[in-house]
């Protein structure tokens, strides 16, 4: 368990996360009061990540439930494994013969039989689901429930049920009661509105495109092999690009695709050439690449107009300028 | 420290944010885990356990910002600016603060608690005193008249904190600089610094006056910070308009859900569910008796709203767009067009917006031109030509417009291709019913390709559209 909120992001940041004074308070509150995390933003600034971090961090087991529309409880909670019942019942039927043996009367065998059946709705034929798996945990797990807005209302309103009280009836068992409350974090795209029963019971994040400076230490840690003036004008286009109205920003995942890129690519500077040639890994529709291409020409030429920099020489778009 | 987050909560809920007691109850329990170790994790902590949607976010900010700290910051300011307007650099500065320092330390008087944190710039201990002192006054004036008075406030508050006493305290310092053995011109900064910082405490009393009253009345708030925030209270749409309006588009899309779900129990197939049918028929031994169909996925409703911003439904178009702006933020297959004789799509907008944001943005113009003459037949033809695509077996047209068309074209014929390929299509007209069909009203001609049409200009008669599309 954390200590305080520094050593959240202390051990973030031993797993290459790096993360704001914001999250890790959150992370932290979570962690102690036992609530829910409800994490919203743009797709791609690291929702998902953060739950996979915090598992790290944790050094507990991660439980991943994705939902989609028409989500149900057997797909979430538990389902009988009915092939393995009726594979143990052709197996077992001498055996069940056996047991029947001497037996006068049909209501004797049922009575017999019955005493049995416990046997089949025991937890060796139950199938857990992720949401089982997390209450069921010998240790505290780390559930992550991914994006709860694409499940319908009626899974949400299972959903609440399971998270304010974290046990679970089933019926054959009985109540199954969590030996380790988990840490549970939704993320949400906001694609429909959350209901306010789920909100109140959850402490929310919102996790928006990071600052300049914020990118700019995300790329050096997860792309150490880009050199590091290149990495600056990486972060300085996406950030103008942001600015303007595109069907979809390009957001971290998308910024660090991209830094790849260029360093796969080996490349030295960014000239028009080369931003034109891997604009498709920052951006996703057609209209915004026409968009952004106009912003991209006047970011290229501006550092064009720039006086050289020191270590210019290598740098061929600065010696067009010299001459 | 409780009484102040649940005042804060009251604030948020001024401001049109939904605090509940147990969002309270959660900020308050999680700065007892948190702590109130800096401003920046009880500002975390707040926004985590207070703020529900993330369109309530900047507002958030805004008021905390001027409900914590603005007297902490006034604070501030006021230190740094007179140790710049003292002193070329900030080394410079801090030697002069240090001489004060020793100054003090020398004297056997002792000053009074505010002015000795005056002099030595501890802003912490000065914000707690004067916040007490204003408390003090508070609940003193509330027993005497309600109303409030800025100058009045700030004079109380000077007597509370006893100005007259630390002026004289002051002033004695200033005269004892003398004979202390400074050079002359490191006491005339001294004498200069300590009057400086008087003149910061009267300007600092007049500062926690005009706070209060701002506290006191949101309006009053400073206009030029909180414009948007103030006109919030005056003539924008309140929560309960909200809330209501939501209830009516619940239920509205109930009915529209209902629609399908007769449908399809009278259509009762569905392919063979192999794992219901064994585990239904272990009972018998896994002989399939009973056989168990695949349920068939829910669809949630599919909704194209047209709606007419024009001048002559000015009146009713908030009420319209709002209708609009609900249903999106309720279901995820909405898609919203306005129209006067262009059309445009505002299914980003809304998502992208706060209610109140979004429309008036989609009044000012900024989508189409709000202010040319409204020709429907103009806007459908257009609809038809771009957008048709959007209209399936399984989409509810909505209509929401005067069909006043300046005796232009009707194109009806759109509506009936359009009636042709959704699952229905409602009208609801804002006009009265008796005026349809007379002057350029072509409420007539495309009235036989409706499913549904009713009259609604507000939201009670919307509530009772509703209720008579649900009994049908």
């Amino acid at each position: 368990m954390f200590e305080s909120i520094d050593d959240v992001s202390r051990r973030f940041a031993e797993q290459k996360y790096i993360c704001n004074r914001n999250i890790a308070t959150v992370v932290y509150l979570a962690a102690r009061m036992g609530k829910p995390i409800l994490v919203e933003g743009p797709a791609g600034v690291g929702k998902t990540e953060l739950a996979k971090v915090l598992s790290g961090a944790l050094g507990e087991e991660l439980i991943r439930l994705q939902c989609y529309e028409g989500l149900d409880e057997a797909k979430a909670l538990y389902e009988w494994e009915y092939g393995k019942q009726l594979l143990y019942t052709q197996i077992l039927k001498d055996k069940i013969g056996e047991v029947l043996a001497g037996t006068g009367t049909l209501a004797e065998a049922v009575d017999r039989i019955s005493k049995q059946d416990g046997i089949f709705f025991s937890e060796k034929f139950i199938l857990p689901r992720p949401l089982l798996r997390a209450i069921r945990s010998e240790r505290q797990a780390v559930l992550l429930i991914d994006e709860i807005d694409k499940s319908d209302n009626e899974f949400e309103a299972f959903l609440l049920e399971i998270l304010s009280d974290f046990q679970v009836s089933v019926p054959e068992l009985g109540t199954i009661s969590a030996r380790h409350i988990p840490i549970v974090i939704l993320t949400s795209n906001n694609s429909r509105e959350l209901s306010d029963a789920l909100k109140r019971r959850c402490l929310h994040l919102f996790i928006d495109f990071p600052s300049a400076s914020h990118e700019l230490e995300i790329i050096k840690l997860k792309v150490p092999e880009l050199r590091e003036a290149l990495a600056e004008d990486v972060v300085a286009i996406v950030q103008s690009v942001r600015k303007l109205d595109l069907k979809k920003s390009p957001s971290i995942s998308e910024t660090l695709d991209w830094a790849r890129a260029l360093a796969i690519l080996n490349v030295e500077s960014l000239g028009e050439e080369i931003v034109t040639d891997t604009l498709a890994t920052i951006f996703k529709h057609e209209g915004d690449i026409r968009k952004a291409q106009g912003e991209m020409r006047d970011f290229v030429a501006r550092q064009k107009a720039k006086a050289p920099r020191p270590e210019g020489g290598a740098n061929p778009d600065d010696k067009d300028v010299l001459h | 420290m409780d009484e102040r987050i649940l005042e804060f909560g009251a604030l948020l809920r001024q401001h049109g944010l939904r605090i509940s007691p147990a969002e309270s109850l959660d900020a308050l329990a999680a700065l007892g885990q948190a702590g109130l170790g800096s401003r920046q994790v009880v500002k975390d902590v707040l926004r985590a356990t207070m703020v529900k949607r993330s369109v309530d976010l900047p507002a958030f900010d805004e008021l905390f910002d001027l409900y914590f700290s603005a007297l902490g910051q006034a604070i501030r300011e006021a230190s740094e600016a007179t140790g710049k307007s003292l002193s070329a650099s900030a080394e410079d500065y801090q030697k002069l603060l240090e001489q004060l320092e020793a100054m003090l330390r020398g004297r056997e008087q002792k000053l009074s608690e505010i002015a000795e944190a005056l002099l030595r710039n501890d802003d912490g201990t000065l914000e707690k005193r004067l916040r007490e002192a204003a408390e003090r006054v508070r609940t003193g004036q509330q027993q005497g008249n309600r109303s409030f008075q800025e100058g009045q406030f700030a004079h109380a508050l000077a007597q509370e904190i006893g100005l007259g006493e630390i002026t004289r305290q002051l002033e004695e310092l200033a005269d004892q600089m003398e004979g202390q053995g400074l050079d002359p011109e490191t006491e005339r900064r001294l004498r200069e610094l300590v009057k400086q910082r008087l003149a910061d405490l009267a300007e600092l009393l007049k500062r926690v006056a005009r706070l209060e009253g701002d506290r006191g009345d949101p309006r009053r708030r400073d206009a030029t910070k909180l414009a948007a925030l103030a006109e919030k209270s005056f003539y924008y749409l309140s929560e309960e308009d909200i809330r209501r309006m939501q209830e009516a588009v619940t239920r509205l899309a109930q009915r529209l859900r209902h629609v399908v779900a007769i449908k399809r129990a009278r259509a009762k197939r569905g392919s063979f569910d192999l794992q219901r049918t064994l585990r239904k028929n272990l009972q018998f031994g896994g002989v399939p008796f009973d056989v168990q169909l695949e349920r068939r996925k829910k669809h949630r409703p599919q909704i194209v709203v047209l709606c007419d911003v024009s001048d002559s439904v000015r009146n009713v178009s908030r009420f319209m767009l709002q209708f609009v702006y609900s249903l999106q933020d309720l279901y995820s297959k909405v898609r919203s067009f306005i129209f006067v004789s262009d059309i445009g799509e505002v299914t980003r907008l809304f998502d992208d917006n706060e209610i109140n944001q979004a429309i008036d943005l989609s009044l000012r113009g900024d989508v189409i031109n709000v202010f040319a003459h409204s020709d429907f037949g103009r806007a459908f033809k257009t609809f038809h030509r771009d957008s048709l695509s959007a209209v399936n077996g399984r989409t509810t047209v909505i209509i929401l417009g005067d069909a006043r068309n300046n005796y232009n074209l009707a194109h009806e014929w759109v509506l009936r291709d359009v009636q042709r390929r959704a699952k229905q299509v409602i009208w609801l007209n804002p006009e009265s019913r008796a005026t349809w069909g007379f002057g350029d009203s072509e409420m007539d001609r495309y009235m036989p390709f409706c499913d549904v049409v009713e009259e609604c200009r507000n939201l009670n008669q919307l509530y009772r559209v509703v209720d008579r599309m649900v009994l049908d």
